[in-house]
């Protein structure tokens, strides 16, 4: 077996994974190379200093606590905050603040809104679509020089306001 | 399962005292923080406790209370990243208590005691560096002592994914903790 081939089984060999076969062909191979046999030494050398790595161990009450967490009210267990926060407000006084904060936010953004160009750009439409529509009784016929110069006039009107 | 799915609280007992260290160290490795390892610990025992009735023998039961607790752990991280910090903070302390728990029977000496905790603190400062679902997959194998195929089931991916993501495991740990073994 190939060394590089070896080296790529590495990991499933060390967690005893592979084919009994396979499993024997790497441990001959690692007993008759070195370099391989090295290589696999480094990796064993993590797998043993994870194992300083100590498991905690409960407290002795530990049942209890899970006892007195399945009697508890789902909503405290849900959302834990609520057991201690005081219950300020009733909830007509919650839904008075949200109504009046819903009504001031959609004045505010109505207002910023209606000095943006995306509202002036629709008034400027819409006063063209009105304009057009007054076209039916206008003397001056559309394309004619007539034409453009009543729409030129109406651009400067627009403009100055 | 079945007695416990009836109300039995001795049954349930039984299991809890029986699955608890294990649930237990796996969330403290998995989240470095004793404190909320605890909370979380209870929670997949209430789990277990909520779902008894629907519970199916469909695998070994050690594969269902690792999944809970599998899937208990990833959602705590997601839900935990803005804390990071606190976590932070949190974990010297907690550290503290689980190597003054774990070595008192043995009455080390100071040195050693030092020693043990600065070991333990690189190691899983090297666990917490590793991205989420290779920790997890390492941890099962190396702590819990799975086969491919259960963690596979445990994580809900396949035996060849498990694979690949140890590899990649190791090969990290093996580059960060180079020093440590010097």
């Amino acid at each position: 077996m190939k060394c590089r081939n070896v080296q790529k089984k590495f990991s499933p060999y060390q967690d005893r994974e592979l084919e009994p076969r396979e499993q024997e062909q790497v441990r001959n191979h690692l007993l008759s190379c070195r370099a391989c046999r090295e290589q696999y030494a480094e990796l064993d050398r993590v797998w043993q200093t994870l194992g300083e790595l100590q498991e905690i161990h409960p407290d002795p009450w530990f049942y209890r606590q899970v006892v007195r967490k399945i009697k508890e009210p789902r909503e405290q267990r849900l959302f834990p905050s609520l057991q201690w926060a005081p219950r300020l407000l009733p909830a007509p006084v919650i839904l008075f603040i949200l109504l009046v904060v819903g009504i001031l936010t959609g004045t505010y953004l109505g207002n910023i809104l209606s000095q943006s160009n995306i509202f002036l750009l629709h008034y400027e439409q819409a006063s063209e679509t009105v304009f057009t529509s007054m076209r039916v009784f206008d003397p001056a016929p559309p394309g004619t020089l007539a034409e453009g110069y009543f729409r030129m006039v109406s651009y400067k009107e627009n403009d100055s306001r | 399962m079945a007695k416990i799915a009836e109300g039995n609280q001795e049954a349930f007992e039984i299991l809890v005292n029986r699955h608890q260290t294990s649930v237990l160290s796996l969330i403290y490795r998995f989240i470095g923080d004793r404190t909320r390892a605890k909370d979380l610990a209870q929670e997949v025992f209430l789990r277990v406790w909520q779902s008894a009735r629907s519970y199916e023998p469909k695998a070994k039961f050690t594969t269902w209370i690792y999944r809970i607790t599998a899937n208990l752990c990833l959602n705590e991280l997601k839900s935990s990243r803005r804390k990071k910090w606190l976590q932070f903070l949190r974990f010297g302390d907690n550290l503290e208590n689980t190597v003054e728990e774990t070595l008192v029977d043995d009455t080390p000496s100071p040195e050693d005691l030092l020693l043990a905790k600065e070991r333990s603190r690189q190691i899983t400062d090297t666990l917490q560096s590793l991205p989420e679902n290779q920790r997890m997959v390492l941890i099962l194998k190396r702590y819990d002592g799975l086969s491919y195929h259960e963690i596979a089931r445990v994580l809900g991916c396949s035996v060849s994914a498990v694979e690949s993501l140890l590899v990649r495991a190791k090969r990290t740990l093996q580059e960060k903790l180079k020093s440590f073994q010097k």
